[in-house]
């Protein structure tokens, strides 16, 4: 999926089945479309994977686009709880919808800020607490 | 009403015609007169009672268009709420079933959620620490030995948790100068707060370290290399399942459909099959060997008693020593011997 070809008129699909009555789910080199996707959209939460996926000039394909607003349904119960890495999945998934911030992302310089300040944030929490 | 206006008015005209003539035949007469004034008085009554009667009648129209009005009210009322009723209806149907059901969460599965997300969230206490140890100073309330340590070993102590927390946070090392300089500085206005909240465990650990040799000390640090990333990192992301995927398609195989696992478990169970079916054929072949050799032993006894019929059939002479013979093979060979010992036999008998 990283560098496969995409076509604009890629099906529009429903949310994957959950894991526990997805028995019968077509496999993918031996994971479901639900293991996939969620692996997925929490990749789009590194920085430096978003940058890469900018050079690549994914971020400006109508249909990488297209998919981007289709992944938000993991901002919503029930596929919510499975994110393991939440807080940055959600926030670059909301900025992902931006279109400024798809091609902003390109330069290293925001990747890196964005992972400084990420920091930032931990050490001052851990300060204030 | 107009009939009984009617008479009293004719009523009235017939009195005054009555009075007219007696008064033009110069003969007025009283009655004639008393006569027109009853009339006159009646007719303002009957006068009266028609503008009462028509008061009324205002007054019931004025009713009846008041009640056509609120009749059209209620009636607008009516279908608003019919209306009303029938989206009611329709709505809940879609959203309230979903609503009730998907939210729905026990307080053990929120625990276990923030078990599951917390190591990803933040990054452990320690962690920041020594980020924060980095820009401290020698603190004024500090004693001896952790003021000694401090002068000791700041150059390392200061460098190992700081270098590896950067590294890891920032991974390729890009301009991290920026990245160390911005981060300590502000630490330095609350560096003796951060030392006093610093966990007890501090005081031994810092002995512990004083005694070691330079070279151990990374060893007995718990926050070497700790790492924290509140996404997954390029080596998770090229180890995961979208990459494997890439792998296969690399490969020329065709992801959808194919699992590795299953292709693994076919393969697996084809050479467990394969062997099974080599020990059946080996049973068999052994199997078939020992009955080969059963027979071969039973065909040799066969001839053998063959052999020891012809023997006793033919010699005769002497029976007793060919049974012993048949009987005992070894002895056979003692031949001597044996004769000796038959003879010995034979002299005792």
């Amino acid at each position: 999926m990283e560098s496969g070809p995409m076509s604009v008129d890629s099906a529009a699909l429903d949310p994957p089945a959950l894991p526990a009555d997805g028995a019968n789910e077509p496999k993918y080199g031996g994971h479901s479309r639900f293991e996939l996707e969620l692996e997925f959209v929490q990749s789009l939460a590194n920085p430096q994977y978003l940058n890469y996926l900018a050079s690549r000039k994914f971020l400006s394909n109508p249909a990488f686009v297209a998919y981007l607003d289709y992944l938000q349904y993991w901002t919503r119960p029930p596929y919510l709880k499975y994110l393991t890495f939440p807080t940055a999945t959600l926030k670059m998934l909301e900025l992902l919808q931006q279109e400024k911030f798809r091609q902003d992302i390109i330069s290293p310089d925001l990747a890196h800020a964005m992972m400084l300040e990420w920091m930032k944030t931990a050490v001052e929490w851990h300060r204030e607490g | 009403m107009d009939k009984d206006l009617d008479s009293r008015f004719e009523r009235l005209e017939k009195a005054l015609s009555g009075m007219i003539d007696t008064l033009a035949k110069n003969n007025p007469s009283e009655k004639v007169a008393e006569e027109l004034v009853t009339a006159e008085a009646d007719l303002f009554e009957a006068l009266k009672l028609l503008e009462q009667h028509q008061k009324n009648l205002e007054r019931i129209q004025q009713l009846r268009h008041e009640t056509a009005l609120y009749d059209a009210k209620i009636k607008e009322i009516a279908t608003s709420l019919w209306n009303m009723r029938k989206e009611l209806k329709a709505v809940p149907t879609t959203a309230e079933p979903p609503s009730g059901k998907k939210n729905q969460f026990t307080t053990a599965e929120l625990l276990a959620y923030a078990r599951r997300i917390s190591r990803n969230t933040l990054p452990l206490p320690g962690v920041t620490n020594g980020v924060d140890m980095s820009a401290a100073g020698p603190s004024n309330q500090s004693t001896e030995p952790e003021d000694s340590f401090r002068l000791q070993s700041q150059p390392t102590q200061t460098q190992t948790p700081n270098t590896s927390f950067n590294l890891s946070f920032t991974g390729i090392a890009v301009g991290t100068p920026g990245g160390t300089s911005s981060a300590p500085t502000p630490n330095t206005a609350t560096d003796t707060q951060q030392t006093t909240q610093l966990p007890p465990s501090q005081p031994p650990k810092t002995t512990a370290e004083d005694k070691l040799p330079q070279h151990l000390k990374p060893a007995i640090n718990p926050l070497q290399n700790a790492a924290f990333h509140p996404w997954p990192t390029e080596a998770q992301i090229r180890s995961g399942a979208l990459a494997s995927i890439q792998r296969l398609v690399d490969a020329g195989i065709d992801p959808k459909g194919y699992d590795p696992e299953e292709e693994e478990r076919r393969r697996k169970a084809e050479e467990q099959a394969r062997r099974e079916a080599e020990e059946r054929a080996r049973q068999e072949r052994e199997a078939a060997e020992r009955r080969m050799r059963e027979e071969r032993e039973r065909m040799a006894r066969e001839r053998e008693l063959a052999r020891q019929r012809e023997l006793e059939a033919a010699g005769g002479l002497d029976r007793r020593d060919s049974v012993a013979v048949g009987r005992e093979k070894p002895k056979q060979f003692t031949f001597l011997g044996a004769d000796d010992d038959d003879d010995d036999e034979d002299e005792d008998d």
